[in-house]
């Protein structure tokens, strides 16, 4: 509950403070992403004492309004600055969530971020985790913010 | 002659932000020059004059804790200030970076106010 409170409260806290969106939490008790269409997902990689991912999943439409408000100008297609904003934004969720995951900074370290994009996917672990996954809803669109953990 | 800034991070975003929230914050520099990792960011300060860095410690090529030590050993540039902003929040981390010099650091999501209040009394 911990770390899904952080998940809620850290996202709320960046689009606030720097997207300049208002968001609301829709679903925080989400199975699973599903599959994704018409999706990008920005995602960290945590390796150290927790090992998994964190990874925002955003339709188009959210990502190219969230890109508008980080940079302050229309954005209209898919490119590489909505890559860059996605990427942006699952590094400072990872480095939020990463503060409840430890406290010294050391003992888990963040990959850098990468995005994935497509008309259809899947986002699916390969090792069994724990997830968390939140729908966030905003004037443009739903969002989901998932987190997964290592057993 | 005004004071000119670097801004040091692997995101264009976040460049973009830091500089908004520069100018929403009242700071004015003369030039806001960008750099991509700590690489890009010892060339800019080896040819420019540069009165403060801002830099993210995650990047690739030399990260924000390389660029602090290599910016160290080099005479011409190692008493320029760096002020650290980064999702990076723990000890062990801030506290290698202001062990190599980094004078502060702003935690990521930050305001223009965070901005002002940390980096105001520096210039």
């Amino acid at each position: 509950m911990k770390i899904k409170k952080k998940i809620i409260d850290s996202t709320i806290e960046i689009f606030s403070t720097m997207v300049m969106m208002d968001i609301s939490v829709e679903n925080d008790e989400v199975e699973g992403s599903g599959k994704l269409q018409d999706t990008i997902t920005g995602v960290i990689g945590l390796a150290g004492i927790h090992k998994g991912v964190l990874a925002v999943h955003i339709p188009y439409p959210v990502a190219l309004a969230i890109t508008s408000n980080f940079l302050g100008m229309d954005v209209n297609e898919i490119n590489e600055d909505v890559e860059d904003a996605v990427g942006e934004l699952a590094n400072m969720l990872g480095g939020n969530i990463k503060t409840v995951l430890t406290e010294n900074g050391r003992d888990i370290d963040l990959s850098l971020p990468s995005t994935i994009s497509g008309s259809s996917y899947n986002f699916q672990p390969s090792k069994d985790v724990i997830k968390i996954v939140v729908e966030f809803g905003t004037s443009n669109g739903h969002f989901l913010v998932e987190l997964q953990l290592e057993k | 002659m005004g004071k000119n800034v670097l801004l040091v991070d692997d995101s264009s975003t976040m460049r973009k932000i830091i500089g908004r929230s520069l100018r929403q914050a009242g700071l004015e520099f003369d030039t806001i020059f960008e750099a991509g990792d700590g690489l890009e960011a010892l060339a800019v300060l080896e040819k420019e004059k540069i009165d403060i860095v801002l830099s993210d410690i995650n990047m690739p090529n030399m990260d924000g804790i390389s660029f602090l030590r290599e910016k160290a050993s080099r005479d011409a540039i190692k008493d320029i200030p760096v002020l650290m902003i980064s999702t990076e929040t723990g000890d062990d981390i801030i506290g290698e970076a202001k062990s190599l010099g980094a004078v502060g650091s702003i935690k990521k999501p930050f305001t223009p106010d965070k901005v002002n209040e940390v980096l105001g009394p520096l210039l």
